[in-house]
């Protein structure tokens, strides 16, 4: 028996590899729908969103995830975008990476056809600008000259919705989708300097950096990677925005089965560690 | 005068924008928004110098058959397919430049970006053993954290996730808040140095 568990602590990577591609397929084929449990930072998000007046100042969202983040924070740009438009929450979206340009026009356009939301009255895209902290503090003394037209080209003073639209201080809101250090400027540049409220959408190896942020009520709500799109995603379907289940709670299933399966695999090699060494005659070091 | 010139420059530009914080005057102001468009107009130059670098360290690579040279000639022939599809058609929804962003540089960034689950799951069963008391508290808080993010053990058993906060938002917030404290006094002490001209590497020449 002993010798059964001391191999399993030295099992081939190839079946470790095999066990994460089950673990990750079939609950992407056979969702599995487990529950959720949504976490303040996130209803915090949900609920400032909640609060906003419909058809009143617009908030801001900016993309600035690749496609290599894109399948932790895309479901959050889906989620926010679904909540905003289905209560007429008007949204301007930005990128301050080039490659989120097309992600975030992608997300935009989708959603706003699902809620049947009409351009320049409900949402804007005004696309990508370089200079990341200049352009948010530059957005911090006139939006419109930041952004002097928009991703198609239209001059930004000649769309309706941004008429009374200056700086952050008609923004009740903004929500950087990242998966870079520019989650921490938008809290330096933006909030600190224009007092503007800022909720991160983050991937999860970024958020355990933000927590200091969140205590000091610096940063209003954080969704923290796949989980806290999820948890925004069950939100905005539990108050009956949206039916559709989402990308997130899709991918969480997969997710939560990985992390099991790894939880399993750090088990049974801790089990072959210690019998391996009490087998050679040796305590753990202190 | 070639170093004179960009170091008045800097100290004039790095000492206006740490005044004006503290001078709410409204042409001040102007300056300041004005000087914030010229910024965004410099780091657009610096995307037409990062291309021209990445042309010419891939093309010096091509042209002596360095190794892996053929990785480089790949990389030279998507950047021009993809600015000649991007002149040609521009880059809105439905051409052919969305097109191959959509279906072909989203897909294998993913799938670049994906293979690290297996990567890390190999690595986690390897690295997180009980070796000593700082390996078992190592292996006990990340326990806590994988567990926590699997979706039903949170809402099962909530302790869990309460525990797993308590590890974020206390031990975790007090090594970082020390880190940014770090950081941002030697970001302060940099930029300080880079104003007055003591720290020059920004202006390239090896010194």
């Amino acid at each position: 028996m002993n010798e059964f568990f001391i191999r399993l602590s030295r099992i081939d990577r190839r079946y470790i590899f095999l066990f994460v591609a089950v673990s990750v397929i079939i609950p992407l084929l056979y969702p599995l729908h487990y529950p959720t449990r949504v976490t303040r930072h996130t209803r915090a998000v949900f609920d400032i969103v909640d609060q906003i007046p419909p058809d009143s100042n617009p908030i801001l969202i900016s993309f600035e995830y690749g496609p290599s983040t894109m399948p932790e924070c895309h479901p959050m740009a889906y989620a926010i975008l679904r909540h905003s438009f289905a209560r007429k929450v008007r949204v301007i979206g930005i990128t301050l990476s080039a490659d989120a340009t097309g992600l975030g026009e992608e997300a935009m356009q989708t959603i706003a056809r699902e809620y049947d939301r009409e351009y320049g009255r409900d949402y804007v895209f005004l696309g990508y600008k370089p200079g990341v902290t200049a352009v948010m503090l530059s957005i911090g003394e006139d939006l419109k000259r930041t952004f002097p037209r928009d991703y198609y080209g239209r001059p930004t003073s000649e769309i309706p919705m941004l008429v009374e639209v200056h700086n952050y201080e008609q923004i009740p809101l903004v929500i950087p989708l990242t998966g870079s250090a520019t989650a921490t400027f938008w809290l330096i540049y933006a909030g600190a300097r224009y007092h503007a409220r800022v909720a991160d959408g983050v991937t999860a190896v970024m958020a355990s950096e933000l927590y200091a942020y969140l205590q000091t009520k610096q940063l209003s709500g954080m969704l923290a990677g796949l989980k806290g799109a999820a948890e925004y995603e069950h939100l905005v379907r539990s108050a009956g925005y949206t039916l559709s289940e989402g990308r997130a709670s899709r991918g969480m299933d997969a997710l939560s089965t990985l992390h099991l399966v790894i939880i399993l695999f750090i088990i049974l090699g801790n089990i072959g560690f210690f019998l391996s060494r009490r087998a050679a005659g040796k305590g753990p070091r202190s | 005068m070639k170093r004179r010139i960009p170091l008045t420059i800097c100290l004039f530009c790095g000492l206006f924008f740490t005044i004006q914080f503290f001078i709410p005057h409204h042409q001040v102001r102007q300056v300041y928004a004005d000087g914030l468009r010229w910024l965004i107009v410099v780091a657009t130059f610096a995307i037409v110098m990062a291309l021209g670098s990445l042309i010419t360290h891939h093309g010096r690579k091509v042209r002596r058959r360095d190794k892996d040279w053929s990785y480089s000639l790949v990389t030279l022939l998507a950047l021009l397919g993809m600015s000649i599809a991007g002149f040609a058609t521009g880059t809105r929804p439905g051409t052919l430049f969305n097109k191959l962003f959509l279906n072909v540089q989203v897909p294998m960034q993913s799938t670049m970006f994906g293979i690290l689950a297996f990567y890390i799951a190999s690595a986690s069963y390897r690295a997180f053993r009980a070796r000593s008391k700082e390996a078992t508290l190592l292996l006990l808080s990340a326990f806590l954290l994988m567990l926590s993010a699997v979706s039903f053990i949170g809402y099962y058993f909530p302790r869990i996730t309460a525990i797993s906060e308590w590890l974020l938002m206390v031990p975790n917030m007090a090594s970082q808040r020390g880190i940014l404290f770090g950081v941002f006094l030697g970001t302060l002490a940099t930029s300080i140095k880079i104003i007055l001209g003591i720290e020059r590497g920004w202006m390239g020449g090896g010194r």
